[in-house]
């Protein structure tokens, strides 16, 4: 009746920081792709020992900032020179000049959100549920040991060979990882 | 740290004969024009002016906020602020021809109504007292942050930091003060008719601006050269990069604030500024300055590891500084050549006299010194994880890699 549970990783603990960061390093020789490190607090140079490039959000928020330099822009164009025709202080119906506060602020505000909205995009948030919350000693990525997981969607990924490399590395535990929990079933 | 010695020696000779020529050079435009030579001059001490209060502002910031990343930095800032007593003495050439150059200041018979009623500002005797005052206050503060900062050099006392910390608290204030009224003194009231409210604060930006650039290109040279090749590291240039594009930004802002409330208000006795820098060759120079002073280097400025591109830096603080140039001269040469920008000998002269004189001092003082506070308590901090830079933001690690 139920399908038989899909492997979502193996999930190994470490008991420091130092010894997850050189697993990153042999995870990453070793030629994996789709897996990640999980820690309570940011540790310096990780990133660079997870091979991790730099975060594209910035992008977003240059494109989110000249949308709103150009909406501002043309709001006020729109309303002063085209819609309803205004002359004040004997200034010319439209001027970038007066525009460019509106603008600045619209480039502010556009810049801000598109950086929020790039950031939960790329981490694929908002989501219900992900397979890793449901084992109990994953909560203590929040508190006081390091996880690094090794996602059975990585081409090179073998149930056995890559449990056992894992376990080759300085960790304290290695566990499954399924993607559905029991309650599912 | 490598032995240097002789070559701050040779600096100091080489400063000191090109501002001793330059000097005499510049010496001979006094005698033939003293209203020219006190444009050319004024601009030039301007100039380095700008750069000596810049480092006085990010010394006592670097207090103030207890920073640690800028230890390495801050002995060349401390050095830079502490040509104040020279720049002083340089100064004395502008006090005489002062005449010449101040139109408010030769024109005491003249019935001008906007000028009575700024007269009690607008007088000789304040005019020189204020110059005094400045001085004095810029010297004292640079001066007092300097010898805390040697005598921790020996000591090691925490008590050092405790005292530069107080010096900067009521310094901020003084200099805060001293800047706007200074920049109104030596700049603004070649246009006495004129008036801006923010325009002590838009001497202030441009300034510290162009002391970061700067201090990129200095720390740059002196990690190449040596005295600072163990303490400077890629966080120092990235900060100092980060703080360049922040005064990008700030100084745009200010100078928009500026030109938007005269456009708006449209009032005769503030848009003539404007018009006069709108018409014949100024008002390319008004352009160079949107696009070249702001536009390009934020452009330029805005990728987080671009700060830390040397090929892309070093040419960009290069040109930060003679955008720097080119926005004092906006400021002060069209009332002297109103037909369009031209660098003449004498400005290149009073220039490079200005600069021998003060670098010959600065070198000075570089082999006298440690080239960075040795024994500061937090110099230790601005080293750890020195490869580093702290760009990696934490919040990538939550994509899969």
């Amino acid at each position: 009746m139920n399908a038989a549970p899909v492997l979502h990783g193996w999930l190994a603990e470490f008991a420091t920081a130092d010894q997850v960061q050189a697993a990153a390093g042999r995870v990453r020789q070793a030629g994996y792709t789709r897996w990640d490190v999980f820690a309570p607090w940011p540790i310096r140079g990780l990133d660079d020992a997870m091979g991790l490039r730099r975060s594209p959000v910035g992008w977003f928020v240059f494109a989110g900032g000249a949308l709103g330099l150009a909406a501002g822009m043309a709001m006020v164009w729109f309303m002063n020179q085209h819609d309803y025709p205004l002359a004040v202080g004997g200034k010319p119906m439209f001027s970038t000049w007066f525009a460019l506060p509106i603008a600045f602020e619209l480039a502010i505000l556009f810049g801000a959100m598109a950086a929020v909205l790039a950031m939960l995009a790329l981490n694929r948030l908002p989501r219900w549920h992900h397979p890793l919350l449901q084992t109990p000693r994953f909560a203590r990525a929040t508190d006081d040991r390091f996880f690094l997981v090794i996602e059975s969607a990585d081409p090179q990924f073998a149930a056995d060979r890559t449990r056992q490399f894992l376990e080759s590395l300085e960790c304290v535990h290695v566990e499954a990882v399924w993607e559905e929990g029991p309650c599912d079933t | 740290m490598p032995d240097t010695g002789s070559f701050w020696i040779r600096a100091r000779q080489v400063c000191a004969a090109v501002g001793i020529a330059a000097g005499a050079a510049a010496g001979i435009g006094w005698a033939r024009d003293p209203g020219e030579f006190g444009f050319s001059y004024l601009l030039a001490f301007m100039f380095f002016l700008s750069l000596g209060l810049g480092a006085l502002f990010l010394v006592m910031l670097h207090h103030l906020v207890d920073a640690g990343w800028s230890v390495p930095i801050r002995r060349v800032l401390e050095h830079l602020a502490m040509l104040a007593p020279a720049l002083a003495l340089l100064f004395v050439p502008i006090a005489i021809v002062a005449p010449q150059v101040y139109p408010w200041l030769a024109m005491a018979d003249h019935p001008d109504a906007a000028l009575e009623s700024k007269r009690w500002f607008l007088n000789p005797a304040f005019f020189y007292a204020r110059a005094l005052a400045y001085f004095a206050i810029w010297s004292v503060l640079a001066w007092r942050l300097r010898a805390w900062s040697l005598r921790q050099d020996r000591s090691g006392a925490a008590e050092c930091t405790r005292r530069m910390r107080r010096w900067s608290a009521a310094g901020m204030f003084l200099f805060a003060i001293t800047v706007t009224l200074a920049a109104i003194d030596w700049m603004q009231s070649l246009q006495h008719h004129w008036s801006s409210t923010i325009y002590g604060v838009l001497f202030f930006a441009g300034s510290v601006w162009a002391t970061l650039a700067w201090i990129f290109l200095a720390a740059a040279i002196l990690r190449l050269i040596g005295p600072l090749r163990e303490v400077v590291h890629a966080r120092q240039f990235h900060d100092i990069g980060v703080l360049l594009l922040a005064f990008t930004l700030f100084y745009a802002y200010i100078h928009f604030s500026q030109y938007f409330l005269i456009w708006t208000a449209h009032i005769p006795e503030e848009t003539f500024w404007y018009a006069q820098r709108g018409a014949g060759g100024w008002r390319g120079i008004g352009l160079w300055i949107v696009f070249g002073h702001f536009l390009a280097p934020f452009l330029l400025l805005l990728r987080i590891d671009a700060k830390q591109s040397m090929a892309l830096m070093l040419p960009l603080c290069g040109w930060a500084l003679l955008m720097h140039y080119l926005e004092l001269a906006y400021h002060i040469m069209p009332v002297l050549r109103p037909d369009g920008f031209r660098i003449t000998g004498l400005d290149m002269a009073c220039l490079l006299a200005i600069d021998g004189a003060l670098g010959a001092i600065f070198a000075l003082f570089m082999s006298r010194h440690p080239a960075y506070p040795i024994r500061d308590p937090r110099l230790q901090e601005a080293l750890a994880g020195a490869g580093t830079p702290p760009v990696s933001a934490p919040e990538t690690a939550a994509e899969d890699a």
